[in-house]
C-alpha cells in the first residue's frame, strides 16, 4: 500500500478534525484521504492514462524542438524553419529514458518516439515533402508549445528566482556574449543590437523560457510514457495510484537543473549555467502549472474578452483562461488554444480510448471534443499531484495525528480549491462521468 | 386529360395510403412517389401548353369541371407539388400515425392544386374549403402543446374566410346577369355596378386577407404556424398562404379592377402596416417558430402592396414573391423544425453555439444563414429578385407605403442577424448538446429548397418567366412613369 493510501485509511478511521464546509468539501475530503480532484473511477483512470500517452508523443516533439529553437535557431531573424527540427535533435537522448540516462523514468528508448517519427514521415495525408506537410498543418503543432512558453514569459513572477535572474547583470553579460558571437561578421545586426540592446535581450529572455519549457517537458514525456506502460501492464489500480506516480516523479526530478545553453560555431555559450542552481520543480514545473493550467491569456482561442467591459481581471494573477477553466469547444473557447493540442493528440490516441469515444456522443465525429474533455480531466489530476507535492513539501503528512497540522493541511487544500469557485472552473463538471 | 392527373394522383394516394400495410418508411416512400409524380406531370404540362379541360358536372348549379393552367397558376401548382414532396421528406422518421398524416398532407395538396387549376369560381371555392379540413386535423392531432387552441382558431378564421369567399362568388354569379355561370371567363366580363363591385371586393378582401394573412386579420397565424408540425407549417406558410395572394390577383385585380383601383390606396396602406407590424414583432420574438411566422406576415405585406400598385412590374413582383417566399419560408420552417427535433427547443434564449463544428448543427446553421439572407433580400438569392420587383413596381404608385415596406425589409436583416447570432454563436451548452448530427435524409428537403432559392437568385427569369405574359394584361397602372422619370430631361418633365 502506498503512503497516501495508508494515510487515507487512517484518516477514515479517526476523524480528528470536523468535516469541511467548503463548497468542494467532497473534493477536499478526497484530497485529505490522499486522492485526486478527479473522482476515482475505472473510466477516469482509463481516460487520463490514455490521454497521457496521446499527449506524450507530441510532447516528445515539443521538448526537442523547443531546445532546438533555444539552443540552435536562437536569434535567427527569419526563423521560418524553426519547426523543421534537425536529425541531431530528433536523436537527442532524453535524460530520463534509455540506458544512458542517469535518472531513468521510462523504460523505453531515449530517441524520438517511433510513433512520432512515423507521423512526421506520413502525417494524415501521406508521403509528401516536409514543406507541404508543414503548410498543410499536417504536422505537430508547435504553435501550442510556443503559446505555453509565451504564457510563462508573459505572466512572470510566479515564484522561484528564474525570472529575477533574467534581469541580472550576470545574465545580461552572458546574453551579450552569445548575441555578439551569433551575429559575428553581421554588421547590420550588430548595429541594430547597439541601437536597441533591450530588444535583443528580450528575445534572449524569451528563448530562455523556451529552454525552460523544453527541459520541463523533457521530464514529462517519459513520465507519461511510463505511466501508459504501467497501465498497459495492469499496474495502476485507480486514479490515486496514477497521481501518486506523478507525486513521486515530481520529487524524484524536483532538483534537476534548468539552464539555457546556446551552441554557436561549435562552441557552447552558457546563458543560464547549471551552476546557478535553478531546479525543475521551482523554476519550471510550478510556474508552468500556474501560467498554463490556471492563467494563460484571454486573447487565445476563438473568443476574446472585452477588457473595457471588465470581462478581463485587472490583476494578471486572477486570470483564469487555462485548461482547468477552458471551454474546450472550438466555438466560444479561450485559454491556450486547445484545438491545436487536441489535434496533435488525436493522432496518437490509444485504441482503447478511441473505442470509448465511439461509444459516446457522436462517436468519431466529435472525438476531438471528447479528448479535449479527457485532457481537462487529466490535467486536474496533474494539478492534484502538484497540490499534493506542495502539501508534502511545505506542510504535514496526511496521516499526521496532530489536529493543528491537519487543519493547516485543510486550510491549504481549501485555499487551492478556492481558485475553482469561479463559474468558469470545470472542477464541478469533471466530478460527473457524463461530462464528455 | 393529363391535367386531371394533377388532381387524381394525390387523390388516389390519399385514399390508398391508409390502406397500405408495412413500415412507416414504405408509407412515406409511397406518399413521396405520389408528390414527385405530380411534380413530373406539372413539368410535362409546362412543356405542352395550352392546358385546359372542361367537363360537365352540375350545370344547374353553374358548377363545371373547368380546369386550366396559365402563367399564374402553373408555377404555383409546381411549387405546391414540390413543397408537398419536401414536407413529406421533412416528416420525422418516427412520425406517429404516418398513414393518416401523409394522407392528410396529400389531401391538402389536392385542395391547393385544385384551387390553382380551377377555372370555375365555385370549383375554386370547393377546393379552397377542402384545404381547411385536413390542415385543421394536421394541426389538431400532431401539433405542439397548444394545438387545440391553434386548431380551433385556425378553423374559425378559415371558416370565416371560406364563408366570405362563398358569399362573394355567389353574389358574383347572381349579380353579373348571365345566369348561374361561375366560369372565370364569364366573371371576367361581368357587368356589375361600381357599388356591387365594392361589396364583392370587400368580401374578397376579407376572404383572402384572412388566408394570406394581413393585419388585422392575422390572429390565427403566429399561433398556428408555431404549433403546427414542421411539414404542415411548411405547407401552410409556403403554399396555402399563397392562395390568398393568388385569390386577390384572380378575383380582385382581374375580375374587379374598378373597385380594386378605387380601394388600392387603402390596400397598399394595409400592406405597409402588415409589413412593419410583422417585422417589428419578429424582432421581438424569443421563439424561432414565432419569429419565422411574423417574418412571413411581414412579407405578405409586400405582396399586398404590389397587388395594390398593380403595375406590370409589381404584378411580376407578386408572382416572383409568391414563389420566392414560398420556398424561403418553407426552408426556414424546415430548418427550425430540424433544430427543434435535435435540440428539443426552438426558444432562442435556450440555444447557442449551434455553429459548433463538432457538437452543433453546423450544416443546418449554414443553410439557415442562407435562408435568412434570402429572406432579408440579399442579392444572389430569390428573395432579392422578388423584393426588387415588388418595390420598384410599387414605388411609382405608392411611394410612402413602399418606403415603409423597404424599412421593414431592412428590419428583416435585424431579426435575421439577431437570430443567427444568438443561436449560432456563443457557447454550446455541453449538458444539452447530446444530440446526433443531422443525416443526409434529414438534410435533403432543406438542401433542395436551398438550391432552388439560390437558383431563383442567379436565374431571375425562373421566377418571372412563367407569368410575364399573363400578369401584363392584368395591370391596372402603367410603370411608364418610372421610365419617363428615369430617361427624360427636366425640360421634358416640365412640359
Amino acid at each position: 500500500m502506498t503512503p497516501t493510501a495508508t494515510a487515507a485509511t487512517e484518516a477514515t478511521r479517526t476523524p480528528l478534525i470536523p468535516p469541511s464546509t467548503h463548497r468542494y468539501s467532497e473534493v477536499i475530503h478526497r484530497l485529505e484521504a490522499g486522492g485526486s480532484m478527479l473522482p476515482d473511477t475505472p473510466e477516469n483512470l482509463k481516460q487520463i492514462i490514455g490521454i497521457y500517452k496521446a499527449y506524450a508523443v507530441p510532447m516528445d516533439f515539443y521538448w526537442r524542438d523547443l531546445l532546438y529553437i533555444a539552443e540552435r535557431v536562437f536569434l535567427n531573424p527569419l526563423p521560418a524553419f524553426k519547426y523543421f527540427i534537425s536529425q541531431e535533435y530528433l536523436d537527442l537522448p532524453n535524460s530520463y529514458a534509455g540506458d544512458q540516462s542517469k535518472l531513468r523514468i521510462w523504460r523505453g528508448g531515449e530517441k524520438a518516439h517511433p510513433e512520432l517519427l512515423e507521423f512526421m514521415a506520413r502525417g494524415e495525408t501521406g508521403n509528401m515533402p516536409k514543406l507541404l506537410h508543414h503548410l498543410w498543418h499536417d504536422r505537430v503543432n508547435m504553435e501550442f508549445a510556443e503559446a505555453c512558453m509565451q504564457a510563462m514569459l508573459w505572466h512572470q513572477g510566479m515564484g522561484g528566482r528564474f525570472n529575477d535572474y533574467l534581469e541580472s547583470d550576470a545574465y545580461k553579460a552572458n546574453a551579450d556574449r552569445a548575441i555578439k558571437a551569433y551575429f559575428k561578421g553581421n554588421p547590420l545586426m550588430l548595429g541594430l543590437y547597439k541601437l536597441f540592446p533591450e530588444m535583443f535581450l528580450e528575445q534572449v529572455r524569451q528563448l530562455s523560457y523556451t529552454a525552460n519549457l523544453g527541459l520541463f517537458w523533457e521530464v514529462m514525456a517519459p513520465v507519461f510514457f511510463e505511466m501508459s506502460d504501467i497501465y498497459d501492464e495492469g499496474g495502476f489500480k485507480g486514479v490515486p495510484d496514477a497521481m501518486d506516480f506523478l507525486v513521486n516523479g515530481i520529487f524524484a526530478v524536483a532538483g534537476r537543473p534548468i539552464y539555457h545553453h546556446v551552441y554557436i560555431g561549435g562552441e557552447c555559450y552558457e546563458i543560464i549555467p547549471k551552476s546557478e542552481g535553478f531546479t525543475w520543480l521551482y523554476e519550471a514545473a510550478l510556474p508552468y502549472v500556474e501560467a498554463v493550467f490556471y492563467r494563460t491569456s484571454p486573447f487565445r482561442g476563438t473568443k476574446s474578452y472585452n477588457a473595457q467591459a471588465d470581462q478581463v481581471p485587472s490583476d494578471q494573477a486572477d486570470f483564469h483562461y487555462g485548461i482547468l477553466y477552458a471551454d474546450v469547444y472550438p466555438v466560444g473557447s479561450a485559454g491556450i488554444p486547445p484545438t491545436l493540442l487536441m489535434q496533435d493528440m488525436l493522432h496518437f490516441l490509444p485504441p482503447y480510448l478511441k473505442e470509448t469515444y465511439k461509444e459516446h456522443r457522436r462517436g468519431e465525429e466529435d472525438e476531438l471534443i471528447q479528448l479535449g474533455i479527457t485532457f481537462q480531466r487529466s490535467m486536474y489530476n496533474v494539478t492534484s499531484a502538484v497540490i499534493q507535492a506542495l502539501r508534502c513539501a511545505l506542510l504535514y503528512p496526511l496521516d499526521d495525528t496532530d489536529p493543528e497540522h491537519l487543519m493547516a493541511n485543510r486550510r491549504f487544500f481549501e485555499a487551492q480549491l478556492d481558485r475553482f469557485l469561479r463559474p468558469e472552473a470545470r472542477l464541478s463538471d469533471i466530478q460527473s462521468q457524463d461530462y464528455r | 386529360m393529363t391535367l386531371l392527373l394533377l388532381l387524381l394522383i394525390p387523390v388516389v394516394a390519399a385514399v390508398l395510403l391508409p390502406l397500405l400495410s408495412g413500415e412507416a418508411n414504405r408509407v412515406r416512400a409511397a406518399a413521396l412517389a405520389a408528390a414527385l409524380a405530380q411534380v413530373a406531370v406539372g413539368l410535362w404540362l409546362w412543356q405542352h401548353p395550352p392546358v385546359e379541360l372542361s367537363l360537365r358536372w352540375l350545370p344547374q348549379l353553374g358548377l363545371q369541371l373547368d380546369l386550366g393552367l396559365d402563367g399564374l397558376s402553373l408555377p404555383l401548382v409546381l411549387m405546391a407539388a414540390l413543397l408537398t414532396a419536401m414536407a413529406i421528406l421533412a416528416t420525422p422518421a418516427d412520425q406517429n400515425r404516418p398513414r393518416l398524416f401523409f394522407a392528410l398532407l396529400l389531401a391538402t395538396n389536392v385542395g391547393l392544386v385544385g384551387s390553382f387549376v380551377a377555372r370555375n369560381a365555385l370549383l375554386f371555392v370547393l377546393a379552397y374549403e377542402l384545404i381547411l379540413i385536413p390542415t385543421t386535423l394536421l394541426v389538431a392531432i400532431w401539433g405542439g402543446p397548444r394545438r387545440s387552441t391553434a386548431a380551433i382558431r385556425f378553423l374559425l378564421y378559415g371558416a370565416i374566410s371560406g364563408i366570405a369567399l362563398l358569399a362573394a362568388v355567389m353574389a358574383f354569379g347572381w349579380l353579373q346577369g348571365g345566369g348561374l355561370d361561375f366560369s372565370f371567363a364569364a366573371l371576367a366580363h361581368h357587368s356589375l355596378t361600381p357599388t356591387q363591385q365594392r361589396w364583392i371586393l370587400a368580401l374578397v378582401l376579407l376572404a383572402f386577407g384572412l388566408k394570406l394573412p394581413v393585419v388585422p386579420l392575422h390572429g390565427w397565424q403566429p399561433l398556428t404556424y408555431s404549433q403546427a408540425p414542421t411539414p404542415v407549417a411548411m405547407m401552410l406558410a409556403g403554399a396555402v398562404s399563397k392562395l390568398g395572394a393568388y385569390g386577390l390577383l384572380r378575383f380582385g385585380v382581374a375580375f374587379l379592377p374598378d373597385a380594386w383601383s378605387a380601394w388600392s390606396g387603402w390596400i397598399a396602406a394595409v400592406g405597409a402596416i402588415s409589413a412593419m407590424y410583422g417585422a417589428l414583432n419578429a424582432v421581438a420574438q424569443l421563439d424561432m417558430r414565432r419569429l419565422v411566422a411574423y417574418s412571413s406576415l411581414g412579407h405578405m405585406g409586400f405582396l399586398l402592396l404590389a397587388l395594390a400598385a398593380a403595375t406590370p412590374l409589381s404584378l411580376q413582383g407578386v408572382m416572383a414573391q409568391m414563389l420566392a417566399h414560398g420556398l424561403i419560408i418553407a426552408l426556414l420552417f424546415c430548418l427550425v423544425g430540424l433544430i427543434e427535433i435535435k435540440t428539443g427547443s426552438s426558444e432562442i434564449p435556450e440555444l447557442s453555439g449551434l455553429l459548433n463544428a463538432q457538437r452543433g448543427l453546423p450544416f443546418t446553421m449554414g443553410l439557415m444563414l442562407l435562408a435568412l439572407m434570402a429572406a432579408a433580400g440579399v442579392p444572389g438569392q430569390a428573395g432579392f429578385v422578388a423584393e426588387l420587383l415588388v418595390f420598384e413596381g410599387s414605388w411609382v404608385a405608392y411611394p410612402w407605403p413602399t418606403l415603409v415596406c423597404l424599412v421593414s425589409s431592412g428590419l428583416t436583416a435585424v431579426y435575421a442577424v439577431r437570430l443567427f447570432n444568438r443561436v449560432g454563436f456563443g457557447r454550446l451548452d455541453n449538458a444539452r448538446a447530446n444530440w446526433a448530427s443531422t443525416s443526409w435524409t434529414e438534410r435533403a428537403p432543406a438542401l433542395v429548397l436551398t438550391a432552388l432559392v439560390v437558383l431563383g437568385g442567379l436565374w431571375p427569369s425562373a421566377l418571372t418567366g412563367f407569368s410575364e405574359t399573363d400578369t401584363a394584361p392584368l395591370a391596372l397602372r402603367s410603370s411608364d412613369a418610372v421610365t419617363v422619370i428615369a430617361t427624360s430631361t427636366p425640360q421634358e418633365l416640365n412640359a
